[in-house]
């Protein structure tokens, strides 16, 4: 990073230049298999990213890797300007406090099933944050409220739909008042008639102004809620831009065939 | 064949067997006790990345596992004391080879629990920003005891079952009291079938505890 002038004043003006989110020349491999080969993308704060591609192409690694699951090989994420995840002596060292203001909701809820869906909330804010529990109890029953969830504050994960779960996981999510949202195939574990819900939670997020990363197989909704598609293919970005051009107009052969591909499949 | 069942001795003497239940129970309970704690601090060292505690810990389970108890009573009750010049009460012999046999027992039965917490549940805490003993406490715990408690229970019962072997070194179980009781009574067959009813008497109904917890949990997995 460079080196600031006056440390102790909040550099507003390159706060506001800032990218949100910045990957630079991200290599990652399973073993032999190559996912991402220099793959490099960035996301303003406004921004709502769907990210779409061959399965198998690494949309979800991309996910993970942003929220620092995953070891990288090479490469280096910012996020806020700051040094985020980079690779140093031969190891993936992540800035745990940036860390923090990433969230992410998974394909399979991954609710805790031992905690009510209070608790659920609570848990991190509480024991992470140090918030005190009436506090993070009356947020939590807030979000339960304004997702329509607040009759099943003291039920159990099991005891809730599908639909249901991932709401919470929404919530759960919000508690830490994420600077960057990831959803990670959120309805695709879902039956047809339950994801309707899960996606209007997430289009008042996206009115919210939130700003997301998306990786879905469902086209109409990535079309209405992205402020830009972005199609990866072979460990790079091949296309990147509003969802009219990439998925309606794309510029590039490669993203035209295997959106031409998706839409034949679905009609 | 004609045998004339005469129960009325056996009754007669249900004080003794009363006696021996008692000693039974309280060794089934003792084992219980180091089973359950040891169980689990083997489990630990078995999932040490370090040898230094992997290798012992693999090296007693598998003792354990692979011998019959009855050689592991035998062994604790005759070799200990000479072998280790350890004289003590048979009775906390024999609770030590229950106890540590039930140990090796536990300890794969909480090792294979604490596998068994899904990895997406590792991701979810990474994601929420939990870590190190909070994650442990509040998410792997309660996922590894609730998977391990049915067959924490089973093991429980079986020992409670299995130390009716420690009859053969002499301890006044259950097991022992029948032995004598149907030799001054002449009476095997009735002896021994009320020795029988009351091991199935107090299995039983642990073991029907078991199967309800199981079924109650396959409903919340699924």
């Amino acid at each position: 990073m460079r080196p600031r002038l006056f440390p102790w004043r909040k550099a507003t003006e390159t706060m506001v230049q800032n990218k949100l989110l910045k990957i630079h020349n991200l290599h990652k491999s399973y073993g032999d298999l190559e996912i991402f080969k220099g793959l490099s993308l960035a996301m303003d704060r406004g921004d709502r990213l769907v990210i779409i591609g061959p399965s198998g192409g690494g949309k979800s690694t991309l996910l993970r890797i942003v929220m620092g699951l995953e070891d990288i090989v090479g490469g280096d994420v910012y996020l806020d300007g700051k040094p985020y995840i980079l690779r140093d002596g031969g190891k993936t060292k992540i800035d745990h406090k940036l860390q923090a203001r990433v969230g992410m909701v998974f394909q399979h809820y991954t609710l805790f099933p031992h905690l009510d869906i209070l608790r659920n909330l609570t848990l991190a804010p509480v024991k992470t944050r140090g918030t005190p529990r009436a506090e993070a109890e009356a947020k939590a029953m807030a979000l339960l409220d304004r997702f329509g969830l607040a009759a099943k504050a003291r039920s159990y994960p099991s005891q809730l739909s599908g639909g249901q779960k991932q709401r919470v996981a929404i919530a759960r999510a919000l508690m830490l008042d994420p600077d960057l949202l990831l959803f990670d195939e959120v309805t695709s574990a879902l039956d047809p008639e339950l994801v309707a819900e899960v996606e209007a939670v997430m289009m008042e997020l996206a009115d919210q102004g939130m700003p997301m990363m998306i990786v879905t197989h469902d086209m109409h909704f990535a079309r209405n809620i992205a402020s830009r598609v972005v199609f990866a293919a072979g460990g790079v970005v091949v296309e990147d831009g509003p969802p009219e051009q990439v998925l309606d107009n794309p510029q590039v052969a490669r993203t035209r065939e295997f959106v031409e591909r998706v839409f034949a499949r679905k009609k | 064949m004609t045998y004339d069942l005469q129960f009325f001795y056996v009754w007669q003497n249900l004080d003794k067997l009363g006696r021996g239940v008692l000693v039974s129970l309280e060794l089934t309970g003792l084992a219980n006790l180091i089973g359950l704690t040891a169980g689990f601090a083997i489990a630990l060292m078995l999932r040490a990345r370090t040898p230094v505690l992997r290798v012992p810990a693999t090296a007693l389970v598998e003792l354990f596992r692979c011998t019959p108890v009855l050689i592991q009573v035998v062994w604790f009750f005759y070799c200990v004391p000479i072998l280790f010049n350890l004289f003590v009460d048979p009775m906390v012999m024999a609770v030590l080879a229950l106890g540590l046999n039930l140990a090796a027992f536990n300890a794969e039965g909480y090792r294979a629990a604490i596998q068994s917490v899904p990895r997406e549940q590792y991701d979810a805490c990474a994601a929420l920003g939990l870590g190190g003993w909070t994650r442990v406490r509040h998410v792997v715990l309660p996922h590894a005891l609730r998977a391990a408690l049915p067959v924490l229970m089973t093991n429980g019962i079986t020992i409670f079952q299995q130390s009716a072997l420690v009859a053969l070194v002499a301890i006044p179980d259950l097991m022992y009291e029948g032995k004598m009781l149907s030799t001054e009574t002449y009476r095997p067959i009735e002896t021994y079938t009320v020795v029988a009813a009351i091991y199935f008497a107090i299995s039983a109904p642990i073991s029907l505890i078991v199967q309800r917890i199981e079924a109650r949990f396959d409903r919340v997995q699924a």
